[in-house]
């Protein structure tokens, strides 16, 4: 028998925790929607299960994965974030693939982060990057909010073009300190 | 950030022990055999040819389909050598009709009764450790291995499921758990088949 254990983070205002059988409607409604194209979709329902079921196999596999983010005072699920290395991929990156009802609230930013800083302390791992498609300008700015830049051009095993973009490091992260890399628009990390 | 062990998400993938053979979860390692097999045309019967970086998905899929299910496919090794034999299982991805029992051999395990021996402990895993009452097999028409396996296994015709991506598919209705072994209409009792049906 093998065992594999998805472990929770928490930060601030939000709950990372493993992807469970419940959260699929409201993941195959956002890949059946536009707003997924930046994430591969749209994606049919059979599709997306597959999906869904590839990304805890992924924690199999890799010992990493994604999680699902709640918003821990009130249990709505937000959307997802996680450390996504499939067969092809160019190194592991941070993704996410937000709700709409996370807009403008800085939970993307206070979610990635955790991730992010669960790779580095915990993990041991140095700069991470993130694959983002050309014109997903939310993506973008998120991404610029966590202190990347754009790195060099990347076309993805199924033939998607996208630039990888580079995380500040461990010693960068920790150096900027606290919320004094997020600036804009309230995002806040939740370091004790 | 506070890492927070004291609940992590935890789901396990039983070992199943046959004659022959371990049926265990599926690896990293196990996906090699896997991009050969699904560059091949035998796999045009489960959904390929695929390229690797989709098999490498599929597999984690199916990895997946476990801790989203409780149940699902498990490798094939070989008890003498360790080698990979295929993979065998219970399998009810969305939007499938119901769970059925599938199976996929390797090119080099084909022939020797590994498929039925892998399928026997996964029907008697559903029926005796999960409780299923029933059970299907969805085979794509003119697959003529599976559909003489599905037939010694007890396994019956009994319609149609248009797959969404494959198309349509035959569904083969197995004996249910009080009918195997020798139980089932038309199969004659003490069939060699079914005589190891039980258990594993």
């Amino acid at each position: 028998m093998i065992s594999v254990s998805v472990p929770v983070l928490t930060t601030e205002r939000l709950t990372l925790r493993a992807q469970r059988p419940d959260d699929f409607e409201a993941y195959a409604a956002f890949y059946a929607s536009e707003r997924s194209w930046g994430m591969g979709g749209p994606h049919d329902r059979p599709t997306a299960w597959r999906g869904f079921a590839a990304e805890l196999g992924h924690w199999v596999i890799r010992g990493y994965g994604f999680w699902m983010v709640d918003v821990t005072a009130t249990g709505e699920t937000i959307g997802l974030v996680g450390l996504w290395n499939p067969e092809g991929w160019s190194e592991v990156e941070i993704g996410w693939a937000m709700y709409e009802a996370a807009e403008g609230k800085g939970y993307a930013a206070e979610a990635a982060i955790a991730v992010r800083t669960y790779a580095y302390d915990t993990l041991g791992w140095g700069p991470l990057s993130s694959v983002i498609v050309p014109d997903n300008t939310r993506s973008q700015a998120l991404a610029t909010r966590l202190g990347a830049t754009p790195e060099r051009d990347w076309v993805s095993p199924g033939g998607t073009s996208a630039v990888i973009w580079r995380h500040p490091g461990r010693e960068a992260v920790t150096i900027s300190g606290g919320t004094d890399q997020l600036p804009a628009s309230g995002g806040t990390e939740a370091r004790a | 950030m506070t890492i927070t062990d004291l609940a992590p998400t935890t789901f396990s993938i039983p070992t199943l022990e046959t004659e022959r053979m371990f049926l265990r979860a599926m690896r990293a390692d196990d996906i090699e055999a896997e991009v050969a097999f699904f560059q091949t045309e035998r796999s045009r019967s489960v959904g390929g040819p695929l390229p690797q970086a989709q098999v490498w998905r599929a597999v984690a899929g199916m990895i997946g389909h476990w801790a989203l299910r409780g149940f699902g496919f498990w490798a094939l090794e070989e008890k003498t050598t360790g080698a990979y034999l295929g993979r065998a299982g219970l399998w009810c991805p969305d939007p499938w009709p119901e769970p059925e029992i599938g199976w996929t051999l390797m090119d080099h395990a084909e022939g020797k009764g590994f498929a039925r021996e892998a399928a026997l402990a996964a029907r008697g895993y559903a029926y005796d450790t999960l409780g299923w009452t029933t059970a299907i097999s969805l085979i794509l028409a003119g697959n003529t291995r599976s559909e003489a396996l599905a037939h010694r296994l007890g396994a019956r015709r009994e319609g149609e499921y248009l797959h969404p991506t494959v198309g349509a598919m035959n569904v083969w209705r197995h004996p249910g758990p009080g009918q195997v072994p020798g139980q089932t209409p038309g199969q004659t009792p003490g069939n060699p088949d079914t005589a190891d049906w039980r258990p594993q």
